[in-house]
């Protein structure tokens, strides 16, 4: 019987156990269980009949049909996987930089953070979802291309004789610009709660020894807010492939109801899901290394 | 010394400041468009709502349509008090229990070395990766057989179980805490639950604070209409919908709804915003 008595050390870790099993049991229910339920749907097909629905297994046919025969699945696939790829790096310099900008004091400052959250506030509104998108997109772009001069800008990279990819990629840019700055909302505000939590005594004791600020910023701010950089390219990765207007979802919900029936998109989702999950394997294996923990 | 304090006051020039502002304003300017847009939207009358090509600006403001919107809201056939009592109790039961079992599950997942952490810790991070669309069937069964389909439990309890707001503090916890801090406090005595109180929490106040937002932002939108089909339990977000599907001539109306939806949120995230703004971390140790 000797051998079951606990430790001090391994009593306390045991009361972890306490802590977590009200969150454990929701997403048992919630995640978990939901999640095994559509790996099975995947091997099968779902009909609808009026007592409820029936499946009957079918094996790899799903992902055989996803693979080989379904032509716009892989594109779609690859398509999704660069666009975000390619964003990602933007958005993360982006929203570090307006963080610690935010972050400083001056007049109006909360105002202007309310004004760079408004992209979710906006995107989640149920109202305005409906017919009201059309007619603001129409006013937005008429209102943009006014603002910056749209074409006159493009005839001017034009006239400049520059080379035609050169141009391609400029305008690409500034295209994705109102996507990284509409993506930079959360990552903001995650920065700038992590610029928060720095500790003082830090600042303090190297305001002592005579720090300059970008000494400070590299040396204090910079190492200690890093770890938020990896839950931001963790959050805007996962934010991106699941989030309404991707390709994608949309994609994998129209097959749902149509198309290729409800094993089908659950197949997708799996091979969607895998992707992301390879993705987001890679960048943390990149990133942990270099991130600075307080201990 | 004396050279010291001149390299200091180079470190933040006026163009630099300069610079700073321009991007910032760029940046404001162009988030804030659509912002301005709903307002001027709302104070439209319904003959410059339907001008082709739209107008950005509103020329003659009225308020008709917040007063069509109330008119309607009076004639609705539940009262509108209950769609937002509905609306409060999904979003302050949901944000609550979230942040509640969130912030326990991640100081213990943080800062306990039991078995299984690891395990549960890539669990969590994989479940961040679905697709919400891919569990919709699977989790109306589930709620179906808990007995919940048109209660509030059906929208309230799922959301006490999203994994981001777990994540995030996991990682500020992982990344702010310090373990030495820990351990002076058991030394002293201290509860498991006195330390998660009283120091993890208020250390990493500004993350759950933004929690709320993000977790406010996300139910405030529900209108729950898989689950809850009584009309008593309906939410605000859904019985505005009804009124502004009521026909093409609502379109003011709908702008107007459009803007008191919209506000909500705002009211929140500046009042939590500014709650932020004096609470500096420190890390407790000087």
């Amino acid at each position: 019987m000797k051998k079951f008595k606990l430790g001090l050390m391994e009593k306390r870790n045991l009361k972890g156990y306490l802590y977590i099993s009200p969150f454990l049991i929701g997403f048992l229910c919630f995640f978990l269980i939901p999640i095994v339920q559509a790996v099975v749907f995947s091997f099968s097909e779902l009909k609808i009949v009026p007592t409820g629905y029936t499946t009957t297994f079918v094996g790899l046919d799903n992902y055989h049909r996803i693979l080989f025969v379904d032509p716009d699945f892989v594109p779609i696939l690859t398509n999704t996987i660069i666009n975000t790829i390619v964003d990602i790096p933007a958005i993360l310099i982006f929203s570090f930089f307006i963080a610690v900008v935010l972050n400083q004091r001056f007049i109006g400052r909360s105002f202007v953070r309310m004004v760079f959250f408004m992209p979710v506030i906006l995107s989640a509104g149920v109202v305005i979802k409906m017919e009201m998108n059309d007619i603001m997109n129409q006013a937005m772009v008429q209102e943009a291309s006014f603002m910056m001069g749209g074409e006159y800008f493009l005839n001017l990279l034009l006239q400049l004789r520059l080379p035609a990819g050169f141009i391609q990629y400029i305008v690409a840019v500034v295209n994705r610009i109102p996507l990284v700055i509409e993506a930079s909302a959360i990552p903001i505000l995650i920065f700038l709660a992590g610029l928060q939590s720095v500790p003082t005594d830090l600042y303090e004791a190297a305001d002592v020894e005579g720090i300059t600020g970008w000494e400070r910023f590299w040396m204090i701010t910079f190492p200690l807010v890093s770890p938020m950089i990896l839950v931001n390219a963790v959050y805007i990765i996962i934010d991106s492939f699941t989030s309404y207007r991707n390709e994608m979802v949309v994609f994998i919900a129209d097959n749902a109801w149509s198309r290729g029936g409800y094993g089908v998109s659950v197949a997708m989702s799996m091979l969607y899901f895998l992707a992301i999950a390879l993705i987001l394997g890679i960048i943390v294996g990149v990133f942990s290394k270099r991130v600075v923990y307080i201990k | 010394m004396k050279h010291l304090l001149y390299r200091q006051r180079v470190n933040r020039s006026a163009s630099v400041d300069f610079v700073i502002f321009v991007f910032l304003a760029g940046g404001a300017i162009f988030t804030a468009l659509p912002l301005v847009f709903a307002i001027s939207n709302a104070f439209k009358p319904l003959n410059e709502l339907f001008l082709f090509p739209p107008q950005f600006f509103v020329r003659n403001p009225t308020l008709q349509n917040f007063a069509d919107l109330f008119t309607l809201m009076r004639q609705s056939w539940v009262p509108m008090s209950r769609y937002i009592t509905n609306s409060l109790i999904i979003v302050i039961g949901g944000m609550a229990g979230n942040l509640l079992f969130g912030s326990m599950a991640a100081y213990a997942l943080s800062k306990h070395d039991f078995f299984g952490r690891h395990f549960i810790n890539s669990l969590i991070v994989l479940s961040l990766m679905f697709a919400p669309a891919v569990v919709r069937i699977p989790n109306y069964l589930t709620i179906a057989w808990l007995g919940w389909i048109d209660t509030y439990w059906a929208v309230i309890v799922p959301a006490w179980a999203s994994t981001l707001g777990l994540y995030l503090l996991k990682n500020f916890i992982d990344a702010m805490v310090d373990d030495s801090l820990l351990e002076a406090a058991r030394i002293d005595g201290a509860s498991e639950f006195f330390i998660y109180r009283k120091i993890v929490m208020p250390i990493v106040k500004p993350a759950w604070l933004t929690l709320i937002i993000l977790t406010f932002q996300q139910l405030w939108g529900v209108t729950g209409s898989e689950f809850i089909y009584t009309e008593n339990y309906k939410t605000l977000p859904y019985a505005l919908d009804q009124i502004v599907r009521g026909g093409i001539a609502r379109q003011g109306v709908g702008a107007a709804a459009a803007l008191i939806m919209m506000a909500v949120p705002i009211v929140v995230f500046v009042i939590n915003q500014s709650r932020i703004v004096e609470t500096m971390g420190t890390s407790g140790i000087k």
